[in-house]
């Protein structure tokens, strides 16, 4: 008997065997009979070639084939998948331009006078608002989906605008001013704060990158973690480290530009506002918007409150409502308006992040469920 | 009648996938009402707007699969809990062993049911479904004891993408259309598919007893099996398990479920369906444009073979062409057109692949020395010249072949049969089911069969003539459209007359009244036709068209 006649031989003995043979990566892979049916359907086999095989429907032959893989080793691990997360480089330095314009209006403030300082700072805040608005759609720090924009927008100007010039006016108003504009220098009764401003917008840089840290390290880890609890243990020292690196990196940045500038800049002041910030973007990065969207809202009103009762303190009668701001101001000096509201909002912000961001359905790729 | 008809991307929108369909059914039955209760698929499709309705369409509510709107309620302690326990029963259904039969079902459906309740109740389940406590409640499933081994395997981005999918699969279950003056105004809910589509159907029946009546052409478990290859097994085995579960739930509560075909008629009894629910109806075509050319077999060319259709790799036309090669041996007079546009880049391909073939297996030949030549294989698209409609497609050819390898419901051979054109086909899909004996059908990848069945056409005109009346015949007794829309009036009096909507009229102190609806109420149709008199419009009770979108 020839090798060809045997073949032939198991061959009509066990015709399945050889359709195991051809749709063995079909059937290695499917999770049940239906599975392996549908795929067999697709190859074109119906009912009349499942009688070829003494089966009575491709439902049957499927069971067959399904049982007949050996299912005791544990499949093969899934490769994780290569997504490519990784930003480009364009979008890497974009945040740097933020703080490249800011410096470039400060400096043309300070070379300026009269009606062309004024062109000068409105160009630059210009300048600057589109740029930080380019940083803000694309890379690490952008939303997703446009749609419900909550309107976080003018709070955190307002935020801003205090940080540049509401320490001087609330102290102006302590001491019976202000008694005219701001005339866009760093003294005068009305004194403008450039080096807080500054730094925020230079801050934009590792904000930007220690948000693209965190974010990918939670990818890496939603892969080859187990559970959901380990995941969160191990996000939550990944949410600090990312939220300490950013302040370090704030810090080391307002340093340097109270360095350079030589004007005593509103350290702790800062460094809340840019902490509150921070978080606020982050948290809505993640689709988180709710909670951002107060804390930035409460912490703006109460800076308004704030300046509000040393003006109305003034009126006949209302002489008590100055007080607390007063002897807050007198103790700590101005800054400590912004550096209490922002460093409370921010200390806020910061548990409710450990709460929500180390959740695994937070870091969900494309879609953001809450 | 009032008809709630449930479609998933298709009917009211243009261009959408079984709109024709549907179209044709609702101006068919003119003398009854529908409701159109529709799911676009994408933007593009909410952009592109509705195929004109006509007046027995009496409102349209449409809902977006593709995206949900968060409705911004957060639950408290006790939604939440009542939630997660839900969450969890269907998690745990979910994980349940295959096997396991009519437990698990209830489990499902009372799973389903109070997710139903819960936002019909308070809402946001939209955020709830994609909140963590949805991700815990399927790990918590998944690593219980025994659950099953592929469930057990689940790491968290599997968990992830399956809380992400039963969030988009659930999206119906948040709408409001479940009221006393939505979908409980009407006699029976049709739904044009299974799966999501059904779902409304389901809530319906469940919230307001309304009957349920499901169509499917295409079976969507099948269909499911076969769109996520790439996943990892835990998520290809709980979503199986969701679709299976959400399709025998659907077979359980509906009066009736009417497969296109076998093929999806055994899925469906496969999948749970009880065979006294089924009703094969099969899909209606219009025999209008071939009438003409069905009246005249003269017309057709001798020595003529065509085939037809949307050129993909799955028609496989090499084999066609291989067995033409033989065809040729045997009758060297005979001429093949292939007859149809590419579909897609891989159509494309596949299609230069195939006239390279041609080329290659039939050198150009002419009449005469002094005469040009051309090649006995033609490749030609239905736009071209003397091509205007399909049925001069077939009207040019003695015989039509087939010789896909993977087909549904055949739709080319229909037409084909409405032609009076004997058919060769492969013996795929509902071929035989459609042909039925009028016409020779051979297996699928076997050239030689093929070759020796068009050559044994070819030589027999009276057989080809007998054949082609034959298949006329039985397409126009099976494959018209009136046939379609007649059963599926049927169908809808036969539910109705078998369980009919109870809605008991309650008095003003909520007592209900007795007598308060004749049994003349009960009768299909209007049976108080609109009175002669002539009523000034400011008097005509017009209805308000409760449309979310206008009109």
């Amino acid at each position: 008997m020839t090798d060809l006649d045997e073949r032939n031989r198991t061959g009509a003995a066990d015709p399945v065997k050889a359709l195991l043979h051809r749709h063995n990566d079909l059937c290695l892979r499917a999770v049940d009979p239906l599975e392996i049916a549908a795929g067999l359907e697709a190859h074109g086999i119906t009912d009349r070639t499942a009688a070829r095989f003494r089966h009575r429907d491709v439902f049957s032959l499927a069971e067959e084939l399904y049982a007949r893989v050996p299912r005791d080793d544990p499949p093969p691990p899934t490769p994780p998948r290569t997504e490519n997360s990784r930003p480009s480089t364009p979008t890497l330095l974009l945040p740097l331009l933020p703080g490249a314009l800011c410096a470039a209006a400060v400096l043309a403030l300070h070379r300026t006078h009269g009606e062309n300082r004024l062109y000068a700072a409105a160009t630059g805040i210009l300048a600057v608002a589109l740029a930080l608005r380019a940083v803000l759609r694309r890379g690490p720090l952008s939303a997703p989906g446009h749609r419900h924009r909550p309107a976080t927008t003018p709070w955190a100007c307002w935020l801003i605008g205090y940080a540049l010039l509401g320490d001087g006016l609330l102290h102006a108003a302590i001491t019976g001013g202000p008694d005219g504009l701001p005339d866009g220098t760093d003294h005068g009764h009305w004194p403008l704060a450039a080096a807080p401003a500054l730094a925020l917008a230079l801050a934009c840089a590792p904000a930007a990158w220690t948000a693209h840290l965190f974010t990918a390290h939670a990818r890496r880890r939603l892969v080859s973690s187990r559970g959901l609890e380990d995941f969160s243990a191990s996000a939550r020292p990944a949410l600090f480290g990312a939220f300490a690196l950013f302040l370090g990196a704030l810090a080391a940045v307002l340093g340097m530009v109270s360095a350079v500038f030589d004007e005593p800049s509103a350290f702790a002041g800062t460094l809340a506002l840019g902490a509150l910030v921070f978080l606020a973007r982050l948290l809505t990065v993640h689709g988180f918007t709710h909670a951002p969207k107060v804390m930035l809202s409460v912490t703006a009103i109460a800076q308004a409150t704030a300046l509000a009762t040393v003006f109305a303190a003034r009126l006949p009668g209302l002489g008590a409502l100055s007080t607390p701001v007063e002897t807050l101001t007198t103790a700590w000096g101005p800054a400590a308006v912004p550096t209490l509201t922002c460093g409370a909002a921010a200390l806020v912000l910061l548990i409710h992040a450990s709460r929500t961001l180390t959740r695994a359905s937070a870091h969900l790729p494309g879609e953001h469920p809450r | 009648m009032r008809i709630g008809l449930l479609t998933e991307g298709g009917y009211p929108y243009v261009g959408g996938e079984g709109g024709l369909w549907c179209d044709r059914l609702v101006r068919g039955l003119d003398r009854h009402e529908f409701d159109v209760y529709a799911f676009s698929s994408d933007e593009a499709q909410e952009d592109a707007g509705w195929v004109p309705l006509p007046p027995q369409v009496g409102r349209v509510r449409t809902a977006p699969l593709w995206t949900a709107e968060d409705d911004g309620v957060v639950y408290g302690r006790r939604a939440r809990r009542l939630f997660s326990e839900h969450y969890g029963e269907l998690a745990a259904a979910l994980c349940a062993p295959a096997d396991s039969s009519t437990t698990e079902a209830d489990r499902f459906a009372t799973a389903l049911h109070g997710l139903a309740e819960l936002a019909r109740d308070q809402g946001g389940l939209v955020a709830a479904l994609r909140s963590e406590t949805a991700v815990r409640a399927l790990e918590r499933a998944c690593r219980a004891p025994g659950a099953r081994r592929t469930a057990r395997e689940a790491r968290v981005p599997d968990l992830l993408a399956v809380a992400s999918h039963v969030e988009r699969a659930l999206r119906p279950l948040s709408l409001d259309w479940y009221q006393e003056d939505g979908l409980g105004v009407v006699d029976l809910c049709h739904a044009t598919a299974g799966g999501v589509t059904a779902l409304p159907g389901l809530l319906a029946h469940h919230f307001l007893g309304i009957p349920l009546l499901v169509t499917e052409y295409a079976v969507r478990l099948r269909t499911h099996y076969l769109t996520r290859p790439d996943s990892s097994p835990a998520v290809r085995s709980l979503l199986a398990a969701f679709h299976g579960r959400l399709a025998a739930e659907t077979y359980r509560r509906a009066t009736f479920v009417t497969p296109g075909d076998t093929h999806a008629r055994r899925w469906q009894e496969r999948c749970g369906a009880d065979r006294s629910k089924l009703r094969t109806v099969y899909p209606g075509m219009d025999a209008a444009p071939f009438a003409e050319v069905g009246e005249s077999p003269e017309s057709a060319d001798p020595h003529t073979l065509v085939w037809a259709g949307r050129v993909e790799p799955a028609k496989d036309l090499v084999s066609l062409l291989h067995a033409f090669a033989e065809i040729r041996t045997q009758e060297p007079k005979t001429r093949l057109r292939i007859i149809g546009g590419p579909t897609g880049p891989e159509g494309a391909a596949y299609l230069g692949h195939c006239k390279a073939l041609a080329a290659h297996l039939f050198p150009d030949e002419a009449d005469g020395p002094h005469a040009v030549g051309d090649n006995p294989v033609s490749f030609e698209e239905l736009s071209g010249p003397g091509l205007r409609t399909p049925a001069d497609a077939y009207a040019g050819a003695a015989v039509t072949v087939l010789s896909s390898v993977v087909e549904g419901f055949p739709a080319g051979l229909i037409e084909a049969m409405f032609c009076g054109r004997a058919t060769v086909s492969t013996d795929v899909g509902a071929v035989v089911e459609a042909i039925g004996g009028t016409g020779l059908v051979v297996p699928p990848r076997n050239p030689r069969a093929l070759a020796e069945a068009c050559v044994s056409l070819l030589r027999d005109p009276e057989r080809r003539a007998r054949l082609g009346a034959a298949a006329r015949a039985r397409a126009l007794e099976l494959f018209t459209v009136d046939q379609n829309i007649s059963a599926f009036l049927g169908l809808y009096l036969e539910i109705v007359a078998r369980t009919p909507v109870r809605r008991p009229l309650l008095g003003d102190t909520g007592t209900p009244l007795p007598f308060a609806a004749p049994a003349e109420a009960h009768l299909p149709g209007h049976w108080t036709e609109p009175t002669p008199r002539a009523v000034p419009t400011w008097a005509m009770d017009t209805p308000v068209p409760a449309t979310e979108t206008t009109r």
